[in-house]
């Protein structure tokens, strides 16, 4: 790996005479570009709002509050892992909610019919990857658009949980699971509902940003054919991404089961709108190719805070619903136009410098241009 | 140059991590020193935890002595209906509000608003509570388990919750305020049936579901007491099923009216068809020569009930939030703990027992006629 590690280093890196950037032993990403950056903003936003909510919102630094805050978007983080990478590779999966629901069914039928606490989770983890292989089978064998897929998907795996069980839930969780999740990490606030997550991010980063598997996700999201060409096995990939989202569903539905201390058909009912918001908070361009995980962690801590301080400000649940989905057009705005604003901004230079480098935005991620262009990837800069 | 940009990159995925820590850390102290030097409400974070600690494993089973101290002054209520916007809950809230002042010591009432009638909706509201620090939580359950460990958690830090409405888990709750019981609501309807066609004629029933429970089994009780010859000019001549919906209950209740020429009442034990199937038979015109009875928001059919030609064996919502007030009021002062035969004031509503599971029935619900129909703000 270390051999095609992507690079995008100019050949001729001379700063263009505007620049604010000190001469440093060139520079490849000027100081401004980096601020202006949508991770950096995102960051230096998330930090604002959590100073906000210490200061503006009573109670909000009650460590109970935090933790609970916490617990409330752990099985929504989880399905948020492999929904970026789909959305990098120009694909959707907005049936998690649904997949997450049908597989804590899956497991409180198990745990009901005598099954012990470890094979019930198999059996949620399998339902979970045949639901991610059915969507992946519609996408990349049978060449239907994802969205459409996932949106049939989403009704048809919702529905299955009402016909399992019919209209009640299934209680008697085991207490193992509901001890596990609804406990904190001794000493702390940190719910062990939300361990899974930040075990799985940096797997999750190192895949996306660290290996042979990542890139090929970012050229396909960055296109499609010219991956295809280049050899990248675009369907396999794809594919396993689907299966991945579903594993995760699985995951969350499991938590999700353990919160409640109940398998029911409405469980993680309406999660994929935060799920998608924060992916599109998080920088992932809807146009592929964009986007790292970095921002999305961010965008995590933005909605976490967010929904903290709306709750306790004792906003109704349609109400919090509503500002969600403000956030999510905003960020589509905005992510839409810092990408301009950084192309434009990239378009000079190299027009100022005449230089062969690609024009892609170095503000939404240094690996995506690199990878969607993969014929410059192999250049050698040493 | 080659091996900076990795690194920057891991840089700035460290950087949120560890951004993340310091405002974990930053924010977990706050909330430490704000417990050590804030007066009360420390006060009371210490004082439930040690036994809590001290219980180790049996303290789920003596959860009933979980909830904190006693109060005396002004107490906060925060309600969590099953649906914010249902105009059934606002008006228990409004109830709750009237005892309040009624009370004069200042109480506050936090109603919140899940959106969806589900357990899990409810689960963020139990928490928000819970990070406020109310004194008591009065929770309509959309079901019986889904609060189960946040209701647990709340008692723990010694909030008292009671159920009004509908139930949580037995083990969830101190006390559940129940609006009737449940078998008596059936025989009211009959009697009431009775009533309207002064013990002669034939009837049908208009019901919900055919899996309904509360519904088969009032059906069950009113046939049991047909059989009997408690009634002996009456007879039921058919049940059909209205299905929870408007329209079809219409069509059902006109059916009925054509299909059996000779029908004076029909008896309508759902609360979306009663109203319904009395607006059809307005319009048609049958009302009157068919009377109409069952359960039903009286406030949507007044206008009906005020001819005499419809009854409804209702009970008054705003009193449910009244007394679901005292209960807190009562509970939070330690007046009652849950278990059966404590008597607890009721304001203007009277004394009252907590009977057997920590149940409290509100009283007997009312058959609603022209003279008491204005008594029903819901």
């Amino acid at each position: 790996m270390s051999s095609d590690t992507p690079t995008v280093t100019p050949p001729t890196a001379t700063l263009p005479a505007d620049a604010e950037t000190p001469a440093r032993e060139v520079p490849r990403i000027g100081f401004v570009e980096r601020a202006t950056s949508w991770d950096w903003l995102l960051g230096a936003f998330a930090i604002l709002v959590i100073i906000v909510a210490v200061f503006t919102t009573d109670n909000f630094t009650n460590s109970f509050n935090l933790e609970s805050s916490l617990t409330r978007m752990a099985a929504k983080a989880l399905m948020v892992l492999p929904l970026a990478m789909l959305i990098i590779a120009r694909e959707i999966d907005i049936s998690v909610a649904s997949i997450g629901g049908l597989s804590g069914i899956s497991f409180g039928m198990s745990v009901e019919a005598g099954a012990p606490f470890p094979l019930a989770i198999v059996v949620a983890l399998l339902t979970g990857a045949a639901c991610g292989s059915l969507n992946g089978v519609l996408v990349t064998k049978l060449k239907l658009p994802s969205l459409i897929v996932t949106l049939g998907t989403l009704a048809m795996f919702r529905g299955l949980c009402y016909v399992l069980v019919g209209g009640s839930p299934v209680s008697g969780m085991p207490e193992p699971l509901t001890d596990f999740v609804n406990g904190s990490v001794p000493g702390t606030f940190i719910p062990y509902a939300i361990v899974p997550f930040l075990l799985l991010l940096p797997i999750a980063g190192m895949i996306l940003h660290r290996t042979v598997f990542g890139r090929r996700v970012y050229a396909i999201g960055g296109n499609p054919d010219t991956a295809r060409y280049s050899g990248v096995r675009t369907e396999s990939v794809l594919f396993r991404l689907f299966v991945a989202s579903g594993l995760a569903a699985a995951i969350a539905g499991i938590i999700q089961t353990g919160i409640t201390s109940s398998a029911s058909p409405d469980g993680l009912f309406g999660f994929e709108l935060d799920v998608v918001t924060v992916c599109f908070l998080g920088g992932i361009s809807f146009l592929g190719g964009r986007g790292r995980l970095t921002g999305v962690a961010w965008a995590l801590v933005v909605v976490i805070v967010l929904r903290s301080i709306l709750q306790l400000r004792n906003v109704a649940a349609f109400g919090q619903a509503a500002v969600v989905g403000v956030v999510l057009i905003v960020s589509l705005l905005l992510v839409n136009v810092a990408a301009k604003v950084g192309a434009a901004r990239a378009t000079k230079r190299t027009v100022a410098e005449r230089s062969f480098d690609n024009t892609r935005p170095h503000d939404i991620g240094p690996d995506v241009a690199s990878t969607a262009t993969p014929t410059h990837n192999q250049r050698s800069t040493s | 140059m080659n091996p900076t940009k990795p690194h920057r990159r891991r840089l700035s995925g460290v950087a949120v991590l560890a951004t993340l820590a310091l405002a974990v850390a930053a924010c977990g102290s706050d909330a430490d020193t704000a417990t050590e030097s804030s007066d009360a409400p420390a006060d009371d974070v210490e004082t439930t935890q040690e036994p809590a600690d001290d219980a180790g494993v049996t303290e789920e089973a003596g959860d009933t002595e979980a909830s904190g101290e006693c109060e005396s002054g002004p107490i906060t209520v925060g309600i969590i209906p099953k649906l914010g916007d249902d105009p059934y809950m606002t008006t228990v809230r409004d109830g709750m509000q009237k005892a309040a002042d009624e009370l004069g010591q200042g109480d506050e009432i936090i109603y919140t608003s899940p959106s969806e009638a589900t357990g899990a909706a409810q689960i963020p509201f139990v928490q928000q509570l819970i990070s406020s620090e109310v004194d008591v939580i009065a929770i309509a359950g959309s079901d019986l388990d889904s609060a189960r460990a946040e209701l647990a958690e709340a008692r723990e830090r010694g909030i008292d919750v009671i159920a009004f409405d509908s139930d949580v888990a037995t083990d969830s709750r101190t006390l559940f305020i129940n609006q009737a019981e449940a078998s008596e609501l059936g025989t009211k309807m009959l009697d009431s049936m009775n009533e309207l066609l002064d013990g002669e004629g034939q009837f049908a029933i208009l019901s919900s579901t055919q899996t309904a429970v509360n519904q088969n089994a009032w059906i069950a009780n009113m046939e049991e007491r047909l059989a009997a010859d408690e009634f002996p000019g009456l007879e039921l001549v058919d049940v059909v099923y209205g299905e929870e919906k408007a329209d079809l209950s219409a069509t059902r209740a006109v059916e009925l009216v054509t299909q059996y020429p000779d029908l004076g009442g029909i008896i309508i034990p759902a609360g979306i068809s009663l109203p319904a199937a009395a607006t059809a038979l307005s319009d048609s015109g049958d009302l009157g020569d068919v009377k109409l009875t069952g359960l039903a928001p009286a406030s949507l059919i007044s206008d009906f009930i005020k001819t005499g030609d419809v009854q409804d064996i209702w009970w008054n919502v705003t009193d449910l939030g009244y007394l679901t007030m005292y209960a807190a009021k009562a509970v939070s002062q330690c007046g009652v703990d849950g278990s059966a035969g404590t008597m607890f004031d009721g304001g203007e509503l009277g004394e009252f027992e907590v009977g057997d599971d920590g149940e409290v029935i509100l009283g007997p619900a009312q058959i609603v006629t022209p003279e008491n129909v204005d008594e029903f703000a819901f």
